[in-house]
């Protein structure tokens, strides 16, 4: 009986919550569920596998593509071949996923976010979500899959049987590729999560001389501004500003995106907002599927109209 | 440092809607093509440590005849050289991409120090060609290279980032290979003077065939698809005026603007 290898991601002590959607793949594709974890927390991978494997060893060594490959191989020379194994598509899934299936010579599909278990078909976001393509595999390999956050959590089922437990008491550590420490990115500036109200731009906005132009509307608004990675990169705003996976996690009563097109790196940041309103001159922009209100049209004649309104009406007030 | 970077020409679809053709294609034909954004940071990292500490760039595209553009964009940066390894088709597979990079490599006798790609191409997003490549030259690698804190013989020192403002410290040993991550520097404006010139260097191409081209895929695509559908929002419609407006309403219903 084959099984399916989910590698775990804990991140500072904390079994990421992202695993879940390891698990629920893994569910769908109906095999014995394997763990695999670093010493410490393996969260409630009890009730989700049948077989939970603790690598001695911290989380900083685990999550070292060089040394995933080796915990791999004494896995596989243990309990034979894999059909599947899983990684969540962060930061170090990634790279231990497509590193293992080089080791290898695995199929591999990123980013995953959908199945179709009777074709036995994976979907995958293309063009930042303009686009999936659906994906088939050579069956008799082991196939290596990142999951995107969110995408299956629903479908992992509780195990009414306890699980077995196994150790690796030694790993062979390389030393090409070592850990020295976490750094915290410096945290200047306004915090954007404790916002009511933000107001954000995307790759949309243009160039940087635009910037000061939103800065206005936000204060005419009341709103804080904030921005997409892109934004960022091009140090149109501060990093304290970015929305998104590698940013801030927001969650304001209002969430105004203009000439964000959606993507799902910034989407899981602020899929939350009590409502999101966009406005994008691209009809087909995926951020309009998750937002409550949407206007297709060109952001910087949005942006002079509101100002215009709100400033008369200012001035009417007197 | 001899530091090879990997670029890509792909697509610019941000502003673009992309259709399905009806026999299941998608029609890219119309959109205008550019160099991967995460490779001119790629790039520019490279760029960076030599003028620093010596040494030199060579920029090398996998794509058709077409992709020479991206490589006379990395030149014009900066970049010494440019090597084209000329594949016809798109190959979806990012192993099949790998294992023809690292057969031409082998193959070629090409030395380096170091090799340099962007984190995913913005196209397909895989973010798997570097990790692959690495295992296939037994390297070590890192992703999401968002620092270079130092740089000498024997490696270098650098940040990776993970999610949610956390970034990870790590020393990797030469040779190596690393994805650099969008942000990590502001890559440097090139003209089109700047192209024009670096369009006199020779670039050296090589056909994919002669390194195994395509091989057996490890995975293919079957067809394409819209995005799921999730609802979707309520359209604002009507003269801008009064969308303004409609939208003015909505931020005095949710409380947060009188």
């Amino acid at each position: 009986m084959s099984y399916t290898l989910v590698v775990a991601e804990v991140r500072r002590g904390v079994f990421e919550e992202r695993n879940m959607d390891s698990f629920g793949i893994s569910t769908l594709l109906g095999k014995d569920i394997y763990l695999v974890v670093p010493d410490g927390s393996s969260g409630p991978g009890e009730m989700f596998a049948s077989r939970v494997i603790t690598v001695r060893t911290g989380e900083e060594i685990f999550s070292n593509p060089l040394n995933i490959k080796g915990i791999v191989e004494q896995i596989m020379s243990e309990n034979g071949k894999p059909s599947c194994i899983v990684f969540t598509h962060s930061s170090s899934g990634m790279e231990c996923a497509a590193y293992l299936a080089g080791a290898f010579g695995f199929p591999l599909i990123t980013d995953i976010s959908g199945f179709d278990k009777e074709k036995n078909i994976f979907l995958k976001s293309y063009y930042s979500d303009k686009i999936f393509g659906e994906f088939e595999f050579r069956a008799d390999k082991t196939l290596v899959l990142t999951v995107r956050s969110g995408s299956f959590r629903k479908s992992a089922v509780v195990k009414g049987a306890a699980a077995a437990v196994d150790v690796i008491e030694n790993i062979a550590i390389s030393g090409d590729r070592t850990f020295i420490e976490y750094v915290e990115e410096e945290q200047a500036g306004i915090d954007i999560t404790k916002a009511d109200f933000l107001l954000s731009i995307g790759r949309g906005a243009g160039s940087k001389d635009e910037v000061p132009e939103y800065e206005e509307l936000a204060d005419l608004l009341n709103a804080v501004l904030s921005g997409s990675r892109p934004v960022i990169d091009k140090a149109w705003l501060p990093k304290s500003r970015q929305v998104g996976i590698s940013g801030k996690t927001v969650k304001p009563k209002v969430y105004l995106a203009m000439g964000i097109s959606g993507a799902f790196h910034h989407m899981a940041g602020m899929k939350d907002s009590e409502c999101i309103i966009a406005v994008n001159k691209d009809s087909n922009a995926p951020i309009f599927e998750s937002a409550h209100y949407g206007f297709v049209g060109d952001i910087h004649k949005v942006r002079d109209k509101l100002k215009a309104i709100v400033k008369e009406a200012t001035v009417h007030k007197g | 440092m001899h530091i090879l970077v990997f670029t890509k020409r792909v697509p610019a679809t941000q502003e673009e809607e992309l259709r399905i053709q009806g026999d299941g294609k998608l029609d890219l034909s119309r959109l205008p093509f550019k160099m991967n954004d995460y490779d001119n940071y790629a790039v520019e990292a490279a760029l960076r440590i030599v003028e620093k500490s010596g040494g030199s760039v060579t920029a090398i595209t996998l794509g058709d005849k077409e992709s020479d553009e991206v490589l006379g964009r990395a030149i014009a940066m900066g970049a010494n050289d440019g090597l084209l390894l000329e594949q016809p088709e798109v190959l979806h597979d990012p192993y099949a991409r790998a294992f023809l990079i690292s057969s031409f490599i082998k193959k070629e006798n090409i030395a380096f120090d170091a090799v340099f790609t962007g984190v995913q191409s913005e196209d397909d997003q895989f973010g798997a060609v570097g990790g692959i490549l690495a295992a296939l030259l037994n390297l070590p690698y890192s992703s999401m290279v968002i620092g270079i804190d130092e740089v000498d013989e024997a490696g270098a020192v650098v940040r990776r980032e993970l999610e949610g403002g956390i970034h990870e410290r790590i020393r990797v040993k030469a040779p190596c290979v690393l994805s650099i991550q969008s942000g990590i520097n502001e890559p440097r404006y090139v003209s089109i003077m700047g192209i024009r010139k670096a369009s006199s260097v020779e670039r050296k191409v090589f056909k994919a065939d002669s390194y195994g081209g395509g091989g057996s895929p490890l995975i293919r695509v079957v067809r394409w698809v819209y995005p799921p559908k999730q609802g979707g929002a309520t359209m604002l419609r009507g003269e801008l005026e009064s969308v303004c407006k409609d939208l003015l309403g909505i931020l005095k219903e949710k409380g947060v603007w009188q």
